[in-house]
């Protein structure tokens, strides 16, 4: 999965044609992130790096963040820790204002076992809409199949639904503003004494800058 | 009486051409006439006819005679003068308004007494060779019911051009083509009219020239009339729409939000939705106070489509149209001298 997308987004910046636009650049991250309980909370910030590239009725997107995730006011957790998330997608639109996407989400928790790292696949929608001249809102909803945590579960329901703003702000220089929302009903089975909830829960922000190609 | 034949005579004079009698006697017969010395006019006359004169001559001496007899209200010996005049000169024609009502109804008796073909005219006219419409007007008249052949007749041939029973005015339209519907080749014709009623004949003639040319083709067309260009783009009127769907997309991640936050781990912070949120309404708040962009106008797009369908066909009409004319000739008829 991982090559064949790469090879994509390879292929779409590496031979710009009519009709085809790519995006690049960096960005400001803010997140809030929740695992197993209430008490057990994060937030934190970072930078990151988004590339968006389009050609046709194809699209792909990705970006990466990397996250210091500090307790939050009146959490119970006692240290911080950094998470480095990559979200991929491919989008083909099937009309003016939709298309359908699948794609990856990969969060990694350092140190590896303060935090649950996790991978899924994303199969979803997403609506986008021109709201004047070079500002498109997007809204996208993803289901996340098959996820894979570091300390074991499962998540039969996990959503991530996301709120987008990309603005032309002066000649190739663009400000977007991304807004994700991930929530994941896992369930662990400690010592075999029956399915207990480890919900997680992230909000993040990305904000920055690209330059169009 | 005499005053009226006074009259009568001066209208004559008027009516004459002026024919340079170089006959003596003609000369003194047309000064009798002058002086309305009808007696010694039909004298004078007479001799004249006896001497050695010119066809001009001979009509006009005729002529005298059919206004003398005409003046002295012989009209049976005026229409006779007149019938020798017309078989002199067929195309001498009478001014109604400048000769005596006697004369000139004695004049017409005679003109229906005599089998002819006066007036041929041949107009000048210019044609695709070989097809259509076109043709060359020719027109005669025939002053008594008869069989008329009309013919042009040239080096490479003769060919008929109509043939009728007719009486009085006759107007003809030659496409000059030979039988097998190629144009006549270029040169010189004769257009003969013959007209026959029992053993009278009487033929009239009209040389032509026949010339050949290039049809003109017709130039390709880049618009049609009446039709033009729409603009393909269209500005569209401010709106909240911007503002609006920026709402609707913000309302809609906070829906979704608020809709799978889970119970157990609390009320997610809010601060990066607020953020991002606001950055689209602020957007759309701008957007809905800016210019809109020019949108596509379909159905303009449409129109010119459709436009540039219908020229793009017309334009291949005309070069088929083209390639046919350049097989083809311009045939120029115009009417010689006799």
């Amino acid at each position: 999965m991982r090559p064949a997308l790469g090879a994509l987004l390879l292929a779409l910046v590496a031979r710009p044609a009519e009709g085809q636009l790519v995006t690049l650049g960096p960005q400001v991250v803010l997140a809030d992130y929740r695992e197993v309980a209430s008490g057990l909370r994060y937030r934190g910030s970072g930078f990151g790096g988004g590339l968006w590239a389009r050609r046709g009725r194809l699209s792909a997107e990705a970006a990466v963040a990397r996250l210091n995730l500090d307790p939050a006011d009146g959490s119970a957790a006692t240290a911080g820790f950094t998470a480095t998330q990559v979200d991929a997608w491919i989008a083909y639109d099937v009309a003016a204002y939709a298309s359908v996407e699948v794609g990856v989400l990969h969060r990694s928790a350092d140190p590896e076992f303060d935090a649950q790292s996790v991978g899924a696949v994303r199969v979803g929608a997403r609506s986008f809409y021109d709201i004047g001249p070079g500002a498109t809102v997007v809204f996208r909803a993803n289901y996340l199949a098959a996820p894979k945590f570091s300390g074991g579960g499962r998540a039969p329901v996990s959503l991530d639904l996301g709120l987008g703003l990309d603005v032309r702000l002066a000649g190739r220089l663009r400000g977007t503003a991304i807004y994700g929302f991930t929530r994941m009903n896992r369930k662990t089975n400690p010592g075999g004494t029956g399915e207990v909830d480890a919900p997680i829960q992230e909000s993040l922000a990305r904000v920055g800058l690209a330059l169009a190609f | 009486m005499s005053r009226y034949l006074g009259a009568a005579a001066l209208l004559v004079a008027l009516a004459v051409p002026g024919v340079a009698a170089q006959n003596a006697t003609l000369r003194r017969a047309q000064q009798a006439y002058d002086n309305l010395e009808y007696r010694q006019v039909l004298t004078l006359a007479r001799a004249a006819l006896r001497e050695r004169l010119t066809g001009p001559e001979r009509a006009r001496a005729y002529e005298l005679l059919g206004f003398t007899y005409g003046a002295m209200d012989s009209i049976l010996k005026a229409v006779d003068a007149f019938k020798q005049v017309v078989l002199i000169d067929p195309e001498r024609q009478l001014d109604p308004n400048r000769v005596s009502p006697k004369a000139y109804s004695a004049f017409d008796v005679a003109l229906r007494q005599v089998l002819l073909v006066r007036q041929l005219r041949v107009d000048s006219a210019s044609f695709v060779g070989g097809q259509g419409a076109g043709g060359v007007p020719i027109r005669f008249t025939v002053t008594q019911p008869a069989r008329v052949v009309a013919r042009a007749i040239g080096s490479a041939g003769t060919v008929v051009i109509d043939s009728g029973a007719w009486n009085g005015q006759v107007n003809l339209r030659w496409p000059a083509r030979l039988v097998g519907g190629d144009p006549v080749p270029a040169g010189t014709y004769t257009v003969v009219v013959d007209a026959r009623l029992g053993q009278n004949t009487f033929s009239a003639s009209q040389p032509i020239r026949v010339s050949h040319g290039r049809v003109d083709t017709l130039p390709t067309v880049t618009s049609l009339p009446g039709y033009q260009f729409l603009p393909e783009t269209e500005i569209p009127p401010q709106s909240w729409r911007p503002v609006g769907l920026a709402f609707l997309y913000t309302g809609g991640a906070l829906v979704g939000t608020l809709g799978l936050e889970s119970s157990s781990l609390g009320s997610s912070s809010k601060r990066e939705l607020g953020i991002v949120g606001g950055a689209a309404l602020v957007t759309g708040f701008v957007m809905m106070l800016r210019k809109p962009a020019a949108r596509p106008a379909q159905a303009n797009i449409l129109y010119n489509r459709l436009l540039r369908d219908q020229i793009a066909r017309r334009n291949q009409d005309i070069a088929k149209e083209n390639m046919a004319r350049r097989q083809q000739v311009q045939v120029t008829v115009a009417p010689l001298p006799k």
